[in-house]
């Protein structure tokens, strides 16, 4: 695989990470919060940055171990096929999930998440008043997503392993920008004074829509994956 | 009709908890209702003003209710809020169910 469909694997990895909507949500309950408790808009936007750069720190490290395990686990032999397809797998099941299971049925953004986890990050997100613990809430928030983030993450570390030392840097920085676009998008509108309950309202209008969106682009993202790694290499060899 | 003291509001937290029970809290209201208020951009002293206007409008609503559950007060608030500010009553209403 060349450096160009590398990277454009992991963009496309890392926009799908970014369509997941529990930190966007715990972002939108913190902001809500703050707002309403009266928080000047400095304090507001210190704790969302606070926040984002919490789920960014803590992207940033899941990416870094899953790819250390891998390099750990295969050294320089380089990943065996089967790996690829069995994350590629994860990645066609994860997005199948995804188009199932993803918001609940009921009204709002309820996620399928175990309930006693959204609570805390409720109950979290209101108590929040440092900015130091809006970081911990941004690390918090992206364990709570993991099982959804987890394939993206996987076919990036995996497709990052076999760029020089440079390109991987870069892989990773962008990897992790980009999964921060959602939040950046919505504390920019926050900061420049759109409703909370407009974001909140767009975001249970299409959330049917970011759902197909997301579990599409997980199978479209294992299906590519899938041929031109595993297929172009069983091939070549036969 | 009910002649007893305040009305209970029987709250229950997700599946498999107990149902807790507590007196109803005015201010508790109101200030739930100005949150939801300045999230929406409305003005502090306009968000003060519909917060007690609409907690006067439920306390009028429980005069003949021992017990509500707390879901029908948020309900019920909501509705009288939609008049005044429909996204506030929105978020009001939904804030349990963004998460």
């Amino acid at each position: 695989m060349d450096i160009p469909s590398s990277l454009a694997i992991v963009v496309l990895a890392a926009f799908i990470h970014a369509s997941f909507q529990l930190s966007v949500s715990v972002l939108t309950l913190l902001s809500g919060h703050a707002i309403g408790a009266r928080r000047s808009q400095a304090k507001v936007l210190r704790l969302s940055w606070g926040f984002i750069t919490g789920v960014g720190v803590m992207t940033l490290l899941v990416l870094s171990f899953i790819s250390l395990l891998f390099i750990h686990g295969f050294g320089r032999a380089g990943v065996p096929l089967v790996v690829w397809a069995i994350a590629c797998g994860l990645v066609f099941g994860i997005g199948i999930a995804v188009w199932l299971f993803y918001f609940r049925r009921e009204k709002g953004t309820k996620l399928w998440i175990p309930r006693p986890f959204a609570e805390h990050l409720t109950d979290r997100s209101k108590a929040t008043k440092r900015s130091v613990e809006a970081f911990s809430l941004g690390l918090t928030s992206v364990i709570g997503e993991l099982i959804f983030i987890i394939p993206s993450m996987i076919i990036s570390a995996l497709v990052l392993l076999q760029l020089p030392s440079l390109w991987q840097i870069t892989g990773i920085a962008a990897y992790v920008l980009i999964s921060l676009s959602g939040l950046l998008i919505v504390s920019t509108l926050i900061g420049s004074g759109h409703s909370i309950s407009k974001i909140q309202k767009w975001r249970e209008d299409n959330k049917r829509f970011m759902q197909f969106a997301a579990g599409g682009a997980l199978l479209a993202l294992g299906f590519f994956v899938y041929v031109s790694k595993v297929v172009a290499e069983v091939s070549g060899a036969i | 009709m009910h002649q007893g003291g305040p009305t209970i509001i029987v709250k229950r937290h997700g599946h498999g908890h107990h149902a807790q029970s507590e007196h109803f809290d005015p201010d508790k209201m109101r200030q739930s209702i100005v949150a939801a208020c300045l999230s929406c951009g409305v003005p502090t002293g306009h968000a003060d003003s519909i917060s007690r206007r609409i907690t006067g409008q439920v306390s009028e609503w429980l005069v003949d209710k021992p017990e509500v559950t707390s879901e029908d007060l948020r309900r019920t608030a909501a509705h009288y809020l939609k008049t005044h500010h429909p996204d506030a009553a929105y978020l009001y209403e939904h804030h349990r169910s963004t998460l």
